[in-house]
């Protein structure tokens, strides 16, 4: 349990309370829900006590509504917006909060907003956490000098140069439930035998002016700017992709044996087409399945089918029916891998069929068939090329843009052809400065085409957070892209379609980022699908060193793996080694506020866990975890170390089961 | 909420006497904490042939509980060490002094103050907590905050142009209560009324 409570407000006494309030007589009550105190209810009772007064006086309560974070602008304007109709209706508008929520509403309403509170002064900072120690945030530390002990907080007369001679039997005098500050400093040097050095220091005088409003105003406005760039929320990340953004893509010899699965896309598994003991060749397709949501599967070499066998997938809980195929090395290519024509001769529909027939998905992780994004019936305007890979460590993307800029031209013009639009644009966050030139040089001054660089943040490479910063448009709550008029697709998927087309070859091989502690030989390798991550480490010289893990995709939104006989599939952007997470257990929430801060969804994770441990799937649907893009900024803030993403994962499975 | 600045070299540079552990906390890394200054003086340190034992980097030194367990995972290093630097806010390095009160702990950071109080949404307004709340008086805009001089009573006169006389940059918090007030009908009859002198002693009942 938290052991302290920062409340920051209380309720104004009555007759105060009835004097503010005046001659009003529809009120709106706005309440925040206190920040810094255990989560227990969604609601304060305040908000009540303050109903009960205004009927008792025969106010009318026009509606109230409370929130959480009120001096969150961003949400907070939304959720006002969102009952205007009702606040525009009242008198005035009663708000329960701390001066900085009586503020926040104020600045964003036209009406007469009334303060019900008294704001609570709480001595200082205490950090992010409930924390008996505090902060004056002086900008002057004297910690160091002071044993670790504030005497600008602690000591009531905040005496920087020692005490003043009124404590009594190491009380302080102004109370004596306090202790002496400096009786504590003394105490602490001497134990450690440094009495000497604050004593023998020149006297100090705080400097008032380093925190000035000039200063203060520069950091709020910077911070701001940061938080609000593009999209609300999202984090800054260590991006560490100076390990391999230099190293150009590199082919890793062949594995002995392959294992593809047939399940590589969203959608139906598909099935075996061959048998253990046929050969197959190179592009052979050996897995299909008739439902409409699927992908077809090809072989990634040719050889001899050892086995069709369930096989521990790299993303799945289950196991999955893999094809085993000894690879004979001759990469003998099936009759069916040949030319589809060119980006003039071929029509829209040949070059979805082209797609199609490649069993293309999204190469970014959620492995949608792309053909079927491409038979949208919906009204679209743009195709938008995801080439932020916003994942720390991840340069896929980034090296088949340095390498293969024409191809990624191509694939665009084609996908752009086959979903009849005459708008595209590839987006790369601005750390791809080589990628972003390489793109614009052979760009030839095709006026169709606008090549975008957007300032780092993640999670940009999510769809939805890149519309909303390149196109400013949003996508609507369970919605999709298309929706809003807009195809997504990122780089890799681009460069499939264009081989799917130009060389009529299947999806078999990807670029696969290797990188992390452990990693002998980092790189972006060219490697075909269906090869155990084993081979590769072997092949790479990775050795997981003791509190690291292996994860296949991102550092962030990548699935750990505890064995290495996974494939990789068409969906592994990188096989990465990563510092371990905290195994420490989670601690209550503590309403810090950082995780709605993040979530570029504009959720609110520490309700939604609250709600899903009490097992209250009506609220947590209601506050739309099937929202949640599971990017992990939530998890990654958390003071209180809430394994969240894994609360959200299992709650949506909790949900569709209960649908069924 | 606040934010950090690394303390300058020199003023590190005398401390720097038997072997130092460097402790980083990087709990409000994405906006607050200066991690590429921090990450420049360690290199720096480093060509200094300084007696540097070890690095440990941990978030969110001031949640007790989790340093408290986390600091015995590296009670080693701690043990070693003579002394121990560390990078964070002041309730961090509190924290930490207060969990090992046998060493002796240096403060690598400044630590200033930024408006707002909830996680890290920083506001460009502020509350003091005074405990005698005037905003219902005045528009929603605090005059002890939004004044540079924490007026009650109307403005002081030094306004030019609607700015403060103390920074340009700062609009005067009275001409802007006024102007809102206006904005949103009729200003409250009672802004008139003198408010009583403020009670310090409000703020911590």
């Amino acid at each position: 349990m938290p052991k302290l409570d920062y409340t920051k407000y209380k309720l104004k006494n009555k007759e105060e309370l009835l004097n503010i309030i005046g001659d009003n007589a529809r009120i709106y009550i706005v309440s925040c829900n206190k920040c810094f105190s255990e989560l227990k209810s969604t609601c304060e009772p305040e908000t009540a006590e303050l109903n009960k007064l205004l009927n008792e006086a025969g106010k009318t309560t026009a509606g109230f509504m409370p929130l959480d974070f009120l001096c969150n602008e961003h949400l907070s304007e939304k959720a006002l917006n969102s009952v205007k109709q009702d606040i525009l209706k009242a008198d005035a508008v009663a708000v329960i909060s701390c001066g900085i929520g009586i503020q926040t509403v104020a600045g964003l309403l036209a009406l007469p907003v009334l303060g019900m509170c008294d704001s609570v002064f709480q001595g200082g900072y205490h950090g992010i956490s409930l924390n008996t120690e505090k902060c004056g945030a002086c900008g002057d530390c004297y910690l160091t000098a002071t044993g670790g002990i504030c005497p600008v907080v602690d000591c009531s007369k905040g005496l920087i140069n020692g005490p003043c001679g009124g404590a009594k039997n190491s009380k302080c005098e102004v109370s004596k439930d306090k202790d002496c500050a400096w009786e504590s400093i003394y105490n602490r040097l001497k134990s450690q035998n440094r009495q000497d050095v604050f004593i023998s220091e020149a006297p100090k005088i705080r400097n008032y002016n380093k925190n000035n409003a000039d200063f203060m105003d520069s950091n709020v406005k910077r911070i701001q700017a940061k938080r609000n760039e593009g999209f609300y929320g999202g984090l800054y990340p260590e991006e560490r992709k100076e390990l391999t953004e230099k190293l150009v893509i590199t082919k890793i010899a062949d594995p002995e044996i392959v294992s593809i699965p047939l399940q590589q896309h969203a959608g139906a598994v598909c099935e075996a087409l061959v048998k253990a003991g046929e050969r197959v060749s190179l592009g052979q397709k050996i897995g299909a399945s008739k439902a409409f949501v699927s992908a077809y599967i090809h072989s990634s070499v040719s050889g001899e089918v050892l086995a069709v066998e369930p096989r521990k997938h790299p993303l799945l809980p289950f196991p999955v029916l893999n094809v085993i195929i000894k690879n004979d090395k001759k990469d003998e290519i099936a009759p069916s891998v040949a030319s589809k024509g060119s980006l003039s001769s071929c029509t829209g529909e040949a070059i979805v069929q082209a797609i199609k027939d490649a069993g293309v998905v999204g190469m970014g992780g959620a492995q949608f068939p792309t053909h079927i994004k491409l038979s949208s019936a919906k009204v679209l305007d743009t195709v938008l090329i995801n080439g932020c890979e916003c994942e720390p460590l991840l340069n896929a993307d980034n090296r088949l843009m340095i390498e293969r800029p024409e191809q990624v031209l191509t694939g665009l013009r084609l996908i752009m052809k086959a979903a009849g639009i005459s708008k595209g644009i590839i987006a790369l966050e601005d750390n791809k400065i080589e990628a972003f030139e390489s793109l614009k040089s052979k760009l030839a001054g095709d006026a169709c085409i606008e090549v975008i660089s957007v300032r780092t943040k993640y999670p940009e490479g999510a769809e939805r957070m890149l519309i909303k910063r390149v196109l400013n448009r949003e996508v609507p709550r369970g919605g999709l892209p298309l929706d809003v008029g807009v195809i997504v697709n990122n780089i890799s998927t681009v460069v499939a379609v264009y081989e799917a087309v130009y060389n009529g070859l299947p999806l078999v091989r990807r670029v696969v980022t290797v990188a992390g502690a452990g990693v002998e030989k980092p790189g972006n390798y060219e490697i075909k699908i269906g090869m155990q991550v084993a081979d590769i480490a072997r092949a790479c010289g990775i050795k997981v060193p003791d509190n690291f893990e292996l994860k296949m995709g991102g550092a962030i939104m990548g699935f750990v793996q505890d064995t290495l006989d996974v494939p990789v599939i068409k969906g592994t952007n990188g096989i990465i080694v990563v510092r371990k997470k905290d195994e420490l257990t989670a601690e209550p929430c503590i309403k810090c506020g950082r995780c709605v801060n993040v979530c570029p969804m504009e959720l609110k994770p520490h309700k939604l866990v609250l709600f899903a441990q009490a097992e209250n799937w009506e609220m947590v649907e209601k506050e739309g975890v099937m929202n949640c893009i599971e990017c992990g900024c939530c998890e990654d803030i958390c003071s209180s170390k809430s394994h969240m993403v894994e609360i959200f994962k299992s709650s949506k499975k909790a949900l569709k089961e209960r649908k069924k | 909420m606040l934010i950090t600045q690394l303390k300058k070299k020199e003023e590190l540079l005398p401390f720097f006497k038997e072997n130092i552990l460097l402790i980083a906390c990087f709990g409000c890394k994405e906006v607050h904490f200066p991690s590429k200054e921090y990450e420049l003086l360690k290199a720096e340190l480093k060509t200094l042939n300084l007696n540097i034992s070890g690095e440990i980097v941990l978030d969110y030194l001031c949640n007790e509980d989790y340093t408290a367990k986390r600091l015995e995972l590296y009670r080693n290093e701690i043990t070693k060490a003579g002394t121990l630097l560390v990078f964070a806010c002041g309730v961090g390095v509190q924290t930490l002094a207060a969990l090992l009160p046998d060493k002796t702990i240096l403060a690598g950071c400044d630590t200033f103050y930024v408006p707002g109080f909830s996680g890290f949404t920083p506001t460009s307004y502020d509350c003091e907590q005074c405990g005698e709340c005037k905003l219902g008086l005045t528009a929603g805009i605090c005059p002890l905050t939004a004044c540079s001089k924490g007026l009650l009573n109307g403005p002081c006169g030094g306004t030019k142009n609607g700015k403060c006389e103390v920074s340009k940059n700062m609009d005067c918090g009275w001409e802007k209560i006024l102007l809102k007030s206006k904005a949103i009908g009729e200003p409250n009859p009672r802004i008139k009324e003198i408010v009583s002198i403020r009670d310090y002693k409000k703020s911590f009942s």
